[in-house]
């Protein structure tokens, strides 16, 4: 289409150009067109063998080192100075190329250390156009979500570290059901960003269920009751029926499962050959189709979820006017929860405990522990003392500082932050980082490139710690105490690869969650179920179901295990 | 002047009220965000107004003017729009003016930057271009790869074509040469051309963002459209299909900085518009009629 379009325009301009078209010229116009014809044939096939060019280069350099590693070269030897790059993702605004904290970096590992830090959005785009120019940088963050890190590890763009780790206090502790997740044909390509355990989960207005009269729900019945009361009996009694029960986005997102039996995400279902099924197309999910379903039919739910963005599902619920929403432990927005409350100052939040499924089951996900992975550039092969520098830095960024330790008279905390007065204040025993920590880079924390710190599993963390404000933080307490005293399953998927689910597994999800929304919104039936899962299985999940089990069955997965 | 009739006065009134129905449509969006920019966050949250803040309050303005990124940024803006559009309009009008002159490989010339038009290389050729010549993390990253707009040379060659060949003629019996044929005379007669171009060339400078994230690694050299950007669009993860992981990390600030952001950053344009505005109706009929 836009060829042709193209093409008449070039003629168009041609013909201006030159004045008018007389006959002896019309050869030539042909001839030129098909000149024209022929580079757009190039110009369409030139990229490809472009990219397998650059991939094969990477192929050599990789395969070629392996052979001195003999050498034996003491870990934590600071005498050599390294020049250092990396590039990652982050949330929010990066710091400055040059600055106080950069330089204690500098100082501290003896490197010349060039973090390059790219707002989320734009990551993948720009991070491709450097990796295309030839110039990966010698370490490279990866979104949990992003195959690129599958593709080029199979190419073999990274320095597999398998050997390395247990020099690493952090890195070397990290449980191996993390590292086994993202393997890549037996091997650690990365070191994972941590993210934990404990799933996003509903949580309600426990002020609306007071003030109605009502229990917190254990069944989706009762949850469809209290949905509905929030919507008809004026939960905020300001006499005005401006208000619903659940609030709900694109892609029936958060999914409202109240335990893993209805997860859409999870591996747990198994099918009549006793192979497990993504929980997407299971009768778990079925169920939760026609809750949803219900919901809309009584203006229960947001009603325009289909359109709704992540950032206006969240003011749907801040706002006052839904009851029903998710919360997690950690990494609540503490500006939404206050909005929250100058519009509602009883506003109380609790926890959901899951609910019993119909197989007798109870409990949440587990999640999979992290949230991005950090790969080393294949090309460090051959220079141990660069590589032991770099991951020296990786390990102390992401190291665990319990709360008690958090203070001034640990040294390598206060080097973290910046020390105190700089980077950060002491205020009623709590270390405050200063508003510019970032933005002026005050702080060498900002410089690493994944500075979440690595929670052991052993930990004894009150999440609470990490919020002001009472109200959020008896939230968070509820959340806890209900992850605490109930199990969570293990996904027996985390960690298999499936190359069809890599290929076509986010296209296919794509599909049935928006047939899925058909269903709640009453443009498809859900008698039509089987069809759709049939057409799922014709588009590839049969593929995917089959590569997923026999994976599960190579870890020597057998019974469903709950943590 | 003649009477109108009934029936004309009907349909004149009918005009009006459909033009400034359309008019008001558009005004609509603006006058949201400025009044969204000035009202309290739990006024917004609450809509607890329709058009005209409930209390008028700075709180949005003071915290975007709090960090200094916001102004150097949109200086940053203005520079690159003030040069760019003066580097634009120079080796335009130049090549441009070359292309009228019969010159040896005029067509081929012509040729290749029709070329252009058609094929662009796509982002990541033109970023080792970018990258080899040495420019990324410098401004001049974002001017010099855009410093001739193709389509716009064709249509500027097309109007110093409709200058009447006589007085380049004139010029060169009183013993004038190219240079100051092209400076004393083609030049000022071209004026209204280069108001036109330099208007498109400068709205869409002020506009650009994505070279400036591609190019700049400094978050310091970034323009206004980018700190925008990260404003207002922060990231939306597929929360859906990331996993929970992603999905409580990245929420934006309130509506109303938001709001305060897009109006600061459109401001600078928006006053300098409507005195220009005139040149771009012109700009559209340029070489459309050959002299």
């Amino acid at each position: 289409m836009t060829v042709i379009s193209s093409k008449k325009t070039l003629f168009f301009l041609y013909k201006k150009i030159n004045g008018g078209v007389n006959v002896k010229k019309k050869y030539l116009i042909i001839s030129f067109l098909l000149l024209v014809l022929s580079f757009m044939m190039i110009a369409c096939t030139s990229e490809e063998t472009t990219n397998e060019k650059e991939t094969d280069k990477e192929k050599e350099t990789a395969t070629e080192p392996e052979k001195e590693k003999e050498v034996k070269v003491d870990p934590f030897d600071h005498s050599e100075k390294y020049a250092i790059t990396g590039m990652t993702f982050r949330f929010g605004d990066p710091p400055p190329l040059s600055s106080p904290g950069l330089n204690m970096i500098n100082e501290r590992f003896n490197v010349d250390y060039k973090p390059e830090i790219i707002p989320q959005g734009d990551y993948i785009e720009k991070s491709s156009a450097i990796v295309a120019s030839g110039s990966m940088p010698d370490l490279i963050g990866f979104p949990g979500t992003d195959t690129r890190f599958y593709q080029w590890a199979e190419e073999g763009a990274f320095l597999p570290l398998d050997d390395y780790l247990s020099h690493y206090e952090t890195l070397g502790n990290i449980p191996d059901y993390i590292y086994n997740s993202f393997k890549v044909d037996g091997k650690i390509y990365g070191i994972p960003r941590y993210s934990q355990p404990y799933p996003v989960t509903p949580i309600i207005r426990k002020d609306w269920l007071d003030k109605l009269g009502l229990e917190i729900p254990t069944n989706y019945e009762e949850l469809e009751k209290v949905a509905i009361a929030f919507t008809k009996n004026d939960p905020d009694g300001n006499g005005k029926a401006d208000t619903y029960g659940v609030a709900i986005g694109e892609n029936i997102n958060p999914n409202f499962n109240m335990g893993t039996y209805w997860d859409f995400n999870a591996w747990y279902h198994q099918n009549n050959n006793g192979d497990f099924i993504p929980g997407v197309i299971s009768d778990g999910r079925k169920d939760l189709v026609q809750f949803f379903a219900n919901l809309y039919k009584e203006g229960a739910m947001t009603k325009d979820f289909a359109v709704l963005d992540w950032a206006s599902t969240n003011t749907e619920f801040y706002s006052g006017k839904a009851g029903i929403f998710v919360g997690g432990v950690s990494g609540m927005s503490e500006a939404y929860f206050e909005g929250l409350l100058t519009i509602n100052p009883d506003a109380q939040l609790v926890a959901i405990p899951p609910f019993e499924a119909p197989d007798k089951s109870k409990g949440f996900t587990i999640g999979s522990g992290y949230s991005g992975i950090l790969a080393l550039n294949a090309k460090l092969a051959g220079d141990e003392g660069k590589i032991y520098r770099a991951l020296e830095m990786v390990d102390f960024g992401k190291k665990y500082y319990p709360s008690d330790t958090k203070n001034p008279q640990n040294a390598d905390f206060d080097f973290y932050l910046g020390k105190e007065g700089t980077g950060y204040n002491m205020e009623n025993g709590a270390a405050v980082q200063v508003p510019t920590f970032s933005s002026e880079g005050l702080s060498p924390s900002t410089y690493f490139l994944d500075n979440r710190e690595q929670v052991p599993t052993d930990a004894d963390i009150n999440y609470a710690d990490a919020y002001k404000l009472p109200e959020l933080k008896e939230m968070t307490t509820t959340l806890q105490e209900m992850f605490e005293s109930n199990k969570l399953y293990v996904d027996p998927s985390y960690g298999v690869l499936s190359p069809t689910n890599q290929e076509k597994g986010t296209e296919l999800l794509q599909f049935l969650i928006n047939e899925q929304s058909k269903m709640i919104v009453g443009q498809r039936a859900i008698s039509d179920w089987e069809t759709l899962v049939e057409e799922y299985m014709k588009k590839g999940g049969e593929a995917i179901i089959k590569e997923v089990n026999e994976g599960i069955k190579a870890k020597g997965y057998t019974e469903r295990e709950w943590k | 002047m003649f009477k109108l009739t009934g029936r004309e006065r009907v349909m004149d009134i009918m005009n009006n009220v459909l033009l400034l129905i359309i008019s008001l449509t558009m005004l609509f969006p603006f006058f949201y965000i400025f009044s969204v920019s000035f009202s309290s966050v739990s006024d917004v949250l609450n809509s607890e107004f329709l058009l005209w803040p409930k209390d008028w309050v700075t709180d949005a303005y003071s915290y975007i003017l709090g960090s200094d990124q916001f102004i150097r940024s949109l200086w940053v803006t203005i520079y690159i729009t003030v040069v760019g559009t003066f580097v634009n309009l120079v080796f335009t009008s130049t090549m441009a003016y070359g292309l009228t002159r019969n010159i040896i490989g005029q067509r081929v010339i012509l040729f290749l930057v029709l070329f252009t038009v058609l094929f662009s290389a796509g982002m990541i050729p033109t970023y080792i271009i970018v990258k080899e010549t040495g420019l990324l993390n410098s401004l001049w990253a974002l001017i010099i790869p855009v410093a001739i707009s193709p389509f716009n040379l064709i249509i500027m060659t097309q109007f110093f074509k409709g200058i009447p060949e006589e007085l380049t003629e004139a010029a060169l019996i009183d013993g004038a040469t190219d240079i100051q044929i092209f400076s004393k005379i083609i030049l000022p007669l071209s004026k209204p051309a280069l108001a036109a171009f330099g208007l498109f060339y400068a709205v869409g400078h002020w506009n650009s963002y994505f070279s400036g994230v591609l190019y700049l690694n400094d978050p310091a050299k970034w323009p206004i459209q980018v700190i925008l950007r990260q404003i207002v669009i922060v990231n939306e993860p597929n929360a859906a299909l990331g996993g929970h992981a992603a999905m409580l990390e990245a929420l934006p600030p309130p509506e109303t900085v938001q709001m305060a952001a897009i109006l600061l950053a459109t401001l600078p344009i928006l006053i300098v518009y409507p005195f220009l505005q005139k040149h771009f109706a012109k700009g559209v009929m340029l070489g459309s009629v050959k002299g």
